[in-house]
């Protein structure tokens, strides 16, 4: 795959602290690509490194062939940007806001394009201050549209919304994708990680822990799946050790929690030994690995510490 | 944008007409009238021939009432000068007595009174005696230049305009657009900052022309005022003020961290400006060692030319100087800007 974005070995410090240390990837042309980690990881502090923002202590990135240090400004035409904590003026409504930003370009925008593209048709004469967050950031992203550009930057674009919101961003986003636009969004959602990106890069405390596609990481923690139930009858429990492949067992706060590396063989084993010696089963939860266990497993700590 | 901003508007086009509305009909430049209160206690024909020919002297405004009421009103404070006039004036028998009451607390006033009022005496000496008079004075009104205070404060209120706009439209604008991240938006664009700093600079330059043809135009229609020196030159004070006041305001923005700090800090370099920077008062009425400290503001230069033009039509080598202290200031300033200004909110992590 032809790569789009190309990062070597950023190191951005500010004082004795170092933001970002010795960070590299490269981002494939027309794909999603996720920035994963916790708050204060410097997911922030590279984007915006790449998107001309800040300078890097060291190290380069080339974004569609242009080297940012050595000219921002193509790079900066040739890019769409949402920042974390997005702003505009206060007194232009919001046809007037792409408006203002295409000439910013040399372009001439259709706002109504845009404008319906983010269904925001119905408040295009309102001010930003009128919107709701979810709108704002809607909004937000037609403005980093408004070049046609060939990559997309989304500084966390869900944080603070509630979950309807998120979920018609993440359509939005998809959408933008489907437009042949390669996306780097950086979060701190797991799932949304999960649902929109094709590879992530897992940051934490300035490095890169981790880079594979969504399916890869997950397989890395193991496949291992939790099945837990509570028990009826406790006292009738047999030694659950005896069930199918299973791999530990243990009692967490009055649940029986069983870890197995394939839970197609472990259930029927578990219900069977169920109906002979009669221990009920209630609440029986059964939960696949998500990129928090890659996570912990990864940093050894979980993502919202 | 600008013409969105209500408070920017109100700001920058009617508190300067507030404030010309207010000091210019007020009438600061009129000289106060002189409370006088003659004390008659048996008017007849004499006394009232007195009254009228004192009545006729605009500087009084007279009242008649008896001697006790009359005194009781001084005692208030409410008459410059009261006289008690003697029933007889022209009477054959000796020298007639005149009592006059002067209130302390306006000596001003109850002074010129009392010249005036002598004035009065002397002439009815003169005619009782007959006497002609040796010299005569031939007044002739001579009005220089026509100049009231309304055209003494016109020039002050345009610079207090600028000043303002200049100071608070940048200060508070740019330090809100950089606190709610719309500037560095803006520099998420190929647009490069100095453009930016450039189109906000001409839009308050045109701003501050505007506000100097409206405030001198209204001036003109309403209040008699008259420029009677050169518009070029004119547009040249204006515009050195508003490049002048435009890096005050910018250098404000660059070193107030918050919008919470803008008022704080351009209030205390303004506020003194406001007052002392010869806008309302003459420089020349201070207290000395004031004069020193307030010669050397940016608008005391600022006024005195735009004064100087205006008023007096001085030439471009009559307001040299303070055009030569004003590019000094604007380069100060401009300085100062550029090291404090900075696009990005500094991070400290």
């Amino acid at each position: 795959m032809k790569s789009i974005i190309e990062v070597k070995n950023l190191v951005k410090k500010y004082g004795k602290f170092t933001a970002v240390d010795g960070v590299s990837f490269d981002v494939y042309e027309g794909e999603t690509f996720g920035i994963l980690g916790p708050n204060g990881a410097g997911k922030t502090t590279t984007l915006e490194i790449i998107e001309g923002l800040r300078k890097p202590t060291s190290g380069t990135a080339i974004i569609d062939g242009v080297d940012v240090a050595k000219d921002p400004g193509e790079v900066k035409a040739r890019i769409g940007v949402q920042l974390q904590s997005s702003s505009f003026f206060d007194n232009l409504n919001l046809r007037e806001l792409l408006d203002t930003f295409g000439s910013l370009y040399n372009r001439k925008v259709d706002p109504d394009k845009l404008i319906a593209q983010v269904q925001l048709k119905e408040k295009e004469n309102n001010l930003v201050k009128e919107l709701s967050g979810g709108q704002k950031q809607r909004f937000s992203i037609a403005s980093a549209l408004v070049n046609d550009p060939r990559v997309v930057f989304l500084d966390e674009p869900t944080t603070g919304l509630d979950p309807q919101a998120r979920h018609n961003l993440w359509e939005l986003v998809r959408q933008v994708k489907a437009e042949g636009k390669t996306i780097v969004l950086t979060t701190h959602y797991m799932e949304e990680a999960e649902v929109l990106c094709d590879r992530i890069a897992v940051m934490d405390h300035g490095k890169i822990v981790a880079l594979d596609t969504t399916e890869n990481l997950l397989k890395s923690v193991g496949n291992t799946t939790r099945i837990s139930f509570e028990a009826g009858n406790s006292e009738k429990l047999p030694d659950l050790k005896q069930v199918q492949n299973v791999q530990t067992v243990e009692t967490i706060r009055g649940r029986v929690v069983l870890v197995t590396d394939d839970v197609e063989k472990t259930l029927p084993s578990l219900f069977k030994l169920e109906h002979e010696s009669n221990f009920g089963i209630h609440n029986l939860q059964v939960q696949q690995p998500t990129l928090e266990d890659v996570f912990l497993k990864l940093t050894g700590h979980s993502l919202r510490d | 944008m600008f013409v969105r901003n209500r408070q920017a508007l109100f700001f920058t086009f009617f508190m300067p007409f507030i404030i010309m509305g207010v000091f210019g009909l007020v009438g600061v430049d009129k000289p106060p009238v002189i409370s006088l209160g003659l004390a008659v206690s048996e008017p007849n024909e004499q006394t009232q021939k007195l009254i009228e020919a004192i009545g006729q002297n605009p500087s009084f405004e007279v009242s008649i009432g008896t001697r006790e009421s009359e005194l009781d009103i001084l005692e208030k404070g409410e008459r410059a000068l009261v006289a008690i006039v003697p029933d007889e004036l022209l009477g054959t028998s000796g020298q007639k007595q005149m009592k006059l009451y002067l209130n302390q607390n306006q000596p001003q006033l109850s002074q010129t009174g009392l010249a005036i009022l002598q004035q009065y005496l002397n002439e009815i000496n003169f005619q009782i005696a007959g006497v002609e008079k040796a010299i005569m004075l031939q007044v002739e009104e001579v009005d220089a230049n026509n100049l009231s205070y309304i055209d003494f404060l016109i020039p002050g209120v345009v610079g207090i305009a600028i000043m303002q706009l200049g100071v608070f439209s940048v200060a508070f604008y740019f330090v809100d657009l950089k606190q709610k991240g719309v500037l560095k938006r803006l520099l998420a664009t190929p647009m490069k900052p100095y453009q930016f700093v450039t189109a906000n600079v001409i839009t308050r330059l045109m701003v501050a022309f505007g506000q100097t043809i409206i405030l001198i135009g209204v001036g003109i229609l309403a209040f008699d005022f008259a420029v009677n020196g050169s518009y070029a030159l004119l547009a040249l004070v204006v515009l050195l003020g508003g490049v002048m006041f435009l890096s005050l305001g910018f250098m404000i923005s660059g070193v107030s961290k918050t919008t919470e700090s803008v008022p704080a800090i351009a209030n205390l370099v303004v506020f003194p400006m406001l007052f002392l920077g010869n806008t309302f008062f003459p420089v020349s009425t201070m207290p000395e060692w004031l004069q020193h400290i307030v010669r050397f503001m940016p608008l005391t230069y600022f006024t005195n030319s735009l004064r100087a033009i205006t008023n007096d039509g001085a030439s471009f080598s009559q307001v040299s100087t303070d055009i030569y202290w004003m590019a000094g200031w604007s380069a100060v300033l401009l300085t100062l800007a550029i090291l404090s200004f900075r696009f990005e909110e500094r991070r400290e992590e």
